[in-house]
């Protein structure tokens, strides 16, 4: 497995020592392991530290809860309508560059810590 | 939902050469449902339904680019090749004519570095996250050269005459060899590609005889499947100078103390000079400062600046290098700024083991920049407009003034930059909008080509432009009734006599569409 500071995972200064202790702070099932990679590599350009997801997301929720990772309220329903739709200044994203498996193990991890 | 079909096809039609791109790219990647449609529209235009596409195709391989390409044909179906399609302020991933089948080559992501050399050889899926990760990945010494989006292909940013913030930023200049799929589905590779197997194509440009790359670049004449690119080694040092200053004006000198350094080499880099607001809009949203309609007053813009210590422009020089050299730079950039009213001056270092400097100017991908869209609240948005200037003070500080009246005329917020060539600027202006405010982008239109028309009284032409205006920017390049046009078109019915490839791209229409320039 991979777990190099890419510029994906951190977009900018200061978010490399971030985005370490996140990828090493939860023990993870497979599903959840192939959920991640997937989103580092599909989602991290914007949503790592740094990135403009986690930018924008900043201006409208506390520290912290602009990345997506640190999230309990994220369904599936949501993200797979967020991705598909585009929601605010995130455009749409399609098929070819994120599957709809590949959405659906995105979307189980990021809601992973969902509370029902 | 009803949707656009390509011009001239029944929907019997459309369905049988879909069911051909699915024999020949497998069921799963022929892409065609309202969804579908949606994710390769443009998010950013001011109308999406004006270039909305009919579906998608997306090939993994260059043979299925090929059989895709002789099927187009014979189901006479307009593609758009697409490497990434993050293209955003120029048309995204979307087609200049409604109801083409958009071409993805986004699956096709092998790449070859050839790290002596300095080359890599990409096919038009890599990111530039992608190679970024693969050099960190296998400990690479290169660097990469990125747009401040950089979210998109390497390939696709080269091809649309792209630029980054290093020695490599001219992308377009970068480019050595490519592999390409004809309009007739034939395969070439240009310079010494055209030799098999020859260890030269990524070293040697031209080959023999005439040279064929700049042919593939902003035009429908062919689907690049693989682009050669020479990268720049990591350098011993990249040392920097940021600069502000304080008034409008100050443009006129600012230009003229750069223009010789650039010109003489000195400055390898571009540098460009960006009025306030290109940070501004990253940093902050205009609903802090202002809640009026019109462009922003005086005493606002003052209030932002003080905020955040900027200049009316800011200006990032970076030299790379061994340090006997780049500290000698630093020093005669400095001298020529000597005497000058500048506002501020900060020094900046990086040397060979170092952290990383998680920036545009040390190659590093970001995508920070398109925070911007959100500058006035609501689902926002930009077009460019980009005219080449000379690299002349007075030039640079008249066509400031005309641009930026005509910003406050239409009551748009002023988003301006030159960035500095050999020996012209490329003076891009966004143009700043809320996709979510009617009234607004009634306007845009109207601006834009107010804009481009100011231009080309002085006999500007832009470099680049969105899919609306492909054609308007077209008809400005007009020596002998537009020659050069006309040249265009014989080549591509030459080559397309079909049609099939991109029509109306960069303004170039096959006889097959001609009826839709509009
Ligand atoms: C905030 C912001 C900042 C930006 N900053 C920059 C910047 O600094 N520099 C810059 O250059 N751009 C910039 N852009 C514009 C744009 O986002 C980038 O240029 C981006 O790299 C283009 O998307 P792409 O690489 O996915 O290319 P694509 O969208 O894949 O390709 C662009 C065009 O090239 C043609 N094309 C692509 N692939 C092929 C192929 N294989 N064969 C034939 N034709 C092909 C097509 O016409 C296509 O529409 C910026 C945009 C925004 C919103």
């Amino acid at each position: 497995m991979n777990r190099m500071p890419t510029a994906r995972r951190c977009a900018l200064a200061g978010g490399l020592s971030l985005c370490l202790a996140l990828s090493w702070s939860f023990a993870e099932t497979p599903q959840e392991d192939a959920g991640r990679r997937l989103y580092e590599e599909k989602c991290g350009m914007c949503h790592a530290a740094g990135g403009m997801g986690t930018g924008l997301l900043a201006r409208r929720y506390p520290p912290g809860q602009e990345l997506l990772e640190q999230r309990s309220n994220l369904t599936p329903a949501f993200i797979e309508v967020a991705v598909r739709s585009g929601i605010g200044n995130m455009p749409r994203i399609s098929r070819a560059e994120v599957s709809d498996e590949q959405l659906a193990l995105i979307s189980r991890y990021l809601s992973r810590q969902a509370t029902p | 939902m009803a949707f656009d079909l390509p011009p001239g096809l029944t929907a019997r039609e459309f369905e049988r050469a879909l069911a051909a791109f699915a024999g020949a790219v497998g069921e799963q990647w022929v892409l065609a449902t309202d969804e579908d449609r949606a994710t390769y529209s443009d998010h950013f235009a001011i109308d999406e339904a004006a270039h909305r596409p009919s579906a998608a195709v997306a090939p993994l391989t260059v043979e299925e680019v090929q059989a895709v390409v002789r099927l187009a044909n014979e189901h006479k179906v307009p593609l758009w090749p697409i490497s990434r399609g993050k293209n955003f302020g120029y048309g995204g991933a979307a087609p200049r004519l409604k109801g083409s089948v958009v071409l993805d080559l986004s699956r096709m992501k092998k790449l070859e570095i050839d790290v002596e050399n300095g080359t890599a050889l990409v096919e038009p899926g890599v990111g530039f996250y992608d190679l970024y990760d693969y050099i960190k990945k296998n400990d690479i010494p290169l660097w990469l050269s990125v747009p401040g989006n950089s979210w998109g292909s390497v390939c696709g940013n080269a091809l649309d005459r792209g630029v980054g913030y290093t020695t490599y930023g001219d992308h377009t200049a970068q480019i050595c060899g490519l592999e390409v799929v004809m309009p007739d589905g034939d395969l070439v590779r240009t310079g010494m590609g055209a030799m098999t197997n020859a260890p030269t194509w990524q070293l040697y440009r031209y080959g023999f005889g005439p040279s064929w790359d700049q042919m593939f670049v902003q035009s429908n004449f062919g689907v690049v499947t693989k682009l050669g690119l020479w990268m720049m080694r990591e350098p011993e040092t990249m040392l920097g100078i940021d600069m502000e200053f304080d008034k409008a004006d100050d443009l006129e000198w600012i230009v003229d103390t750069l223009a010789p350094l650039r010109r003489e080499g000195i400055l390898r880099q571009a540098p460009s000079i960006g009025s306030w607001l290109r940070g501004a809009a990253v940093l902050t949203t205009r609903a802090e400062w202002y809640d009026k309609p019109g462009a922003l007053p005086d005493s606002v813009i003052d209030a932002i600046r003080k905020k955040f210590s900027m200049g009316w422009w800011s200006l990032s020089m970076r030299f790379y290098g061994p340090e006997e050299i780049t500290a000698a730079t630093a020093k005669v950039v400095r001298k020529a700024f000597n005497g000058r009213p500048v506002l501020s001056i900060k020094e900046t270092a990086w040397r060979q083991g170092d952290p990383p400097e998680l920036s545009a100017w040390a190659g590093v991908p970001i995508t920070f920049p398109l925070q911007n869209a959100n500058w006035h609240g609501g689902r926002g948005g930009h077009v460019g407009f980009s005219p080449v200037l000379p690299a002349n003070g007075r030039a640079a500080l008249a066509q400031f003034h005309r641009t930026y009246a005509r910003y406050k005329e239409f009551g748009m917020d002023y988003h301006g930059s030159f960035a500095m060539g050999e020996r012209h600027i490329t003076n891009v202006n966004q143009v700043l909008f809320n996709k979510d405010d009617p009234e607004m982008m009634a306007r845009v239109d109207k601006f834009f080509r107010a804009l481009v028309d100011d231009a080309t009284k002085q006999r500007y032409g832009e470099y680049r432009t969105h899919l609306d205006y492909m054609d308007l920017v077209a008809s400005t390049y007009d020596f002998n009734d537009r020659a050069l046009l006309r040249l265009n078109e014989k080549v591509k019915n030459a080559l397309d006599p079909n049609g099939i490839l991109a029509p109306g791209k960069s303004g170039i229409w096959p006889a097959r569409y001609a009826g839709e320039r509009s």
